[in-house]
């Protein structure tokens, strides 16, 4: 379903050029659970970015479902943001003003000017919120900020989930919560990205891909597991 | 859901930003709103001064100088024309001012239109001190200057009877009833006291015309002739134009004309105020341009969230309008009740003794400007807010 060829992504030029992904070709499949691990700096979030389309690749290509997405508009872009793929952030960016429920319902208040609010209860019961609905994020622990994050990401039906570093902010027992229920969203059918410090992550997915300097270094496929 | 909601929300939660922003726009449409109550109020004032003279319209006789010359010869200066009307002049001027008004107005009847007040003065003694008799139509007269109250006893109601301005009454220690000749040997009694009215009437003693001109003689003359036609749509000027061009020995002036100068010098004041409110207008335009940017730098988390679920860039303009709408609102109330105050405060500064009086018509116009402002200031931060790069605003934390 994802398909990656010979990316590269430079910053910069002259002597402060930065090289943060440098040919990189990977492919997902549907209903893929991929963990990408590597150094602190390796362009683990510059992949992911640029396959989210929030940034743009200096020159290689990106192939969703069959079509090149690389080389979309900004534009064209909102219309994948909206319905293909979803983004969960480490720092789970939440809109303060916003209780979970409304937070959840934000997508759909872009994509078709009325949100529904059943669907929203219903995701948030999956992640076992439902007693959080009306809580703005300030009054909510890490772990129940990213499990509305995750609601959010859902709320759209992507059929791509990308997640960087979604435990990084959490000690290691609510970090394990939230990695069984990525672990329940790929059993659904969910095909996740996972961007990840955390070996326990790492352990769950299908795939383990190494990077190291922009480099994929490895590709470790658990066994047992896909 | 919807983005107005969001927004909203938005909004109560950075409750003193936004008020910041509105206080920019507030500047302006306070000024505004201010100014133009003031310049309508100095206007109003002249208007009303216009109302009070009671005519729209003033004879009085012409009175010419003429060089004389023979060939190139010149015999020096006569002066033409007398110092009075001829009362067989008033048929011909009813029947030119009445006819202009059938004329401008389509009436078909033959009724009286205009009050038509002939008037003549003559200076007297009263009591030894000598002060200004006006002979007067009574019914006329009081058509005219409706605005005549009695302090004291009543109106003319015969031809012996006089009544007396209220200075004229104090200083020459007059009482209804009193009993006053008039050069010699006319018997007159005071019928009525006049209230003050801030005008030269408080110093005259008024008398039917009939008995001041056969007591001194002048039977058949008049000194002035106020002419008011009680319609707003009546052609004064063409009206004063048709007596100069028809009647010989008299000059009609609108008084429109009279009011035209102190008009002049009002509307150059309200000039200078418009133009003082424009510049603080732009001001505020600045000020909120100001606000806003640091709001959209404020928000530029918010901002790459809104893009990150899908938002597109015109839905991250349409946030930022949104605001702007309120915010205009917001500006557009304070600023009218702010301004309005303004108005009660300065006013009477700058056109001496101006009565302020707040305009509700002005609401409209104060959102309009407050909204418009709000708008043009948000119009820059927003397309900036728009170029965020949704990977840049998760990184500038
Ligand atoms: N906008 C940028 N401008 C310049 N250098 C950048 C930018 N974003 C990332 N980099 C650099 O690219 C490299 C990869 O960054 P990143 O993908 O964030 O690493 P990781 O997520 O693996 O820690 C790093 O050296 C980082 O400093
Ligand atoms: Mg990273």
């Amino acid at each position: 379903m994802l398909e990656i060829k010979n990316a590269s992504k430079i910053y910069g030029d002259g002597a402060a050029k930065v090289t943060a992904l440098d040919n990189v070709s990977l492919e997902v499949e549907k209903g893929g659970f991929v963990s990408i691990m590597g150094p602190s700096g390796s362009g683990k979030s510059t992949l992911l970015n640029i396959i989210g389309g929030l940034e743009r690749l200096t020159s290689g290509e990106i192939i969703l479902n069959g079509e090149r997405i690389d080389n979309l508009t900004e534009d064209a872009f909102v219309a994948i943001r909206r319905g293909k793929i979803a983004y969960v952030f480490q720092q789970y960016h939440l809109l303060q003003s916003l209780t979970a429920l409304e937070n959840v319902l934000l997508p759909l208040v872009f994509y078709s000017a009325n949100g529904k609010t059943e669907k929203a209860m219903e995701l948030l019961k999956r992640v076992g919120l439902e007693k959080r609905v009306n809580h703005k994020p300030n009054e909510l622990s890490g772990g129940e900020q990213q499990r509305v994050a995750i609601a959010r990401a859902l709320v759209t039906a992507p059929s791509l989930i990308l997640a960087d570093e979604p435990t990084g902010n959490m000690d290691k027992k609510t970090g394990e919560e939230i990695i069984r229920l990525f672990e329940e969203l790929n059993r659904d059918g969910h095909t996740i990205i996972v961007v990840t410090h955390n070996p326990e992550v790492a352990r769950i997915t299908r795939e383990v891909v190494s990077l190291q300097d922009g480099r994929i270094v490895s590709r470790t496929k658990n066994v047992g597991k896909g | 859901m919807k983005l107005n909601q969001i927004v909203l929300k938005d909004i109560l939660r950075r409750k003193r930003r936004v008020l910041y922003a509105a206080l920019g726009v507030v500047i302006g449409t306070m000024t505004v709103v201010g100014v133009l109550t003031i310049a309508y109020a100095g206007e109003n004032r002249i208007y009303g001064q216009i109302e009070k003279y009671g005519a729209n319209l003033t004879i009085i006789p012409d009175i010419n100088s003429i060089d004389t010359k023979l060939g190139n010869l010149s015999l020096g200066t006569l002066t033409v024309g007398e110092n009075y009307i001829s009362e067989a002049n008033l048929p011909k001027i009813r029947d030119i001012a009445d006819g202009e008004i059938r004329k401008a107005l389509d009436i078909n009847d033959n009724l009286p239109i205009a009050t038509i007040a002939p008037r003549l003065y003559v200076n007297a003694p009263v009591r030894g001190i000598t002060v200004i008799i006006s002979g007067v139509l009574p019914e006329d007269e009081l058509a005219i200057k409706n605005w005549w109250q009695m302090s004291a006893g009543k109106y003319i109601a015969a031809d012996n009877e006089a009544i007396v301005g209220a200075m004229t009454a104090q200083v020459l220690k007059l009482k209804v009833g009193d009993e006053i000749p008039l050069n010699g040997s006319t018997k007159l009694v005071i019928a009525g006291i006049l209230d003050e009215t801030g005008s030269s009437d408080d110093y005259q003693v008024v008398v039917p015309l009939i008995t001041l001109q056969k007591a001194f003689g002048k039977e058949g003359l008049i000194s002035s002739i106020d002419i008011r036609a009680l319609c707003n749509a009546c052609p004064v000027e063409i009206i004063a134009t048709a007596l100069n061009q028809n009647i010989p020995g008299i000059k009609a002036i609108a008084v429109k004309q009279i009011a035209n100068s102190e008009m002049d010098l009002v509307t150059k004041v309200n000039r200078l105020m418009i133009s003082l409110a424009g510049i603080t207008l732009i001001i505020g335009v600045f000020g909120v341009v100001n606000t806003m940017m640091s709001s959209v730098h404020e928000r530029t988390r918010d901002i790459g969230i809104m893009r990150a679920v899908g938002a597109s860039r015109r839905q991250i303009m349409q946030v930022f309008m949104l605001e702007a709408l309120v915010i205009g609102v917001i500006g557009g109330v304070l600023g009218y009740f702010t301004g309005t105050l303004l108005a009660y405060g300065i006013g009477p500064v700058i056109f001496e003794g101006v009565s302020i009086r707040a305009l509700p018509q002005f609401i409209p116009l104060s959102l309009g400007i407050a909204v418009a402002v709000a708008a043009v200031a948000t119009v820059y931060p927003a397309i900036h807010a728009t170029r965020i790069k949704i990977a840049e605003a998760f990184r500038s934390l």
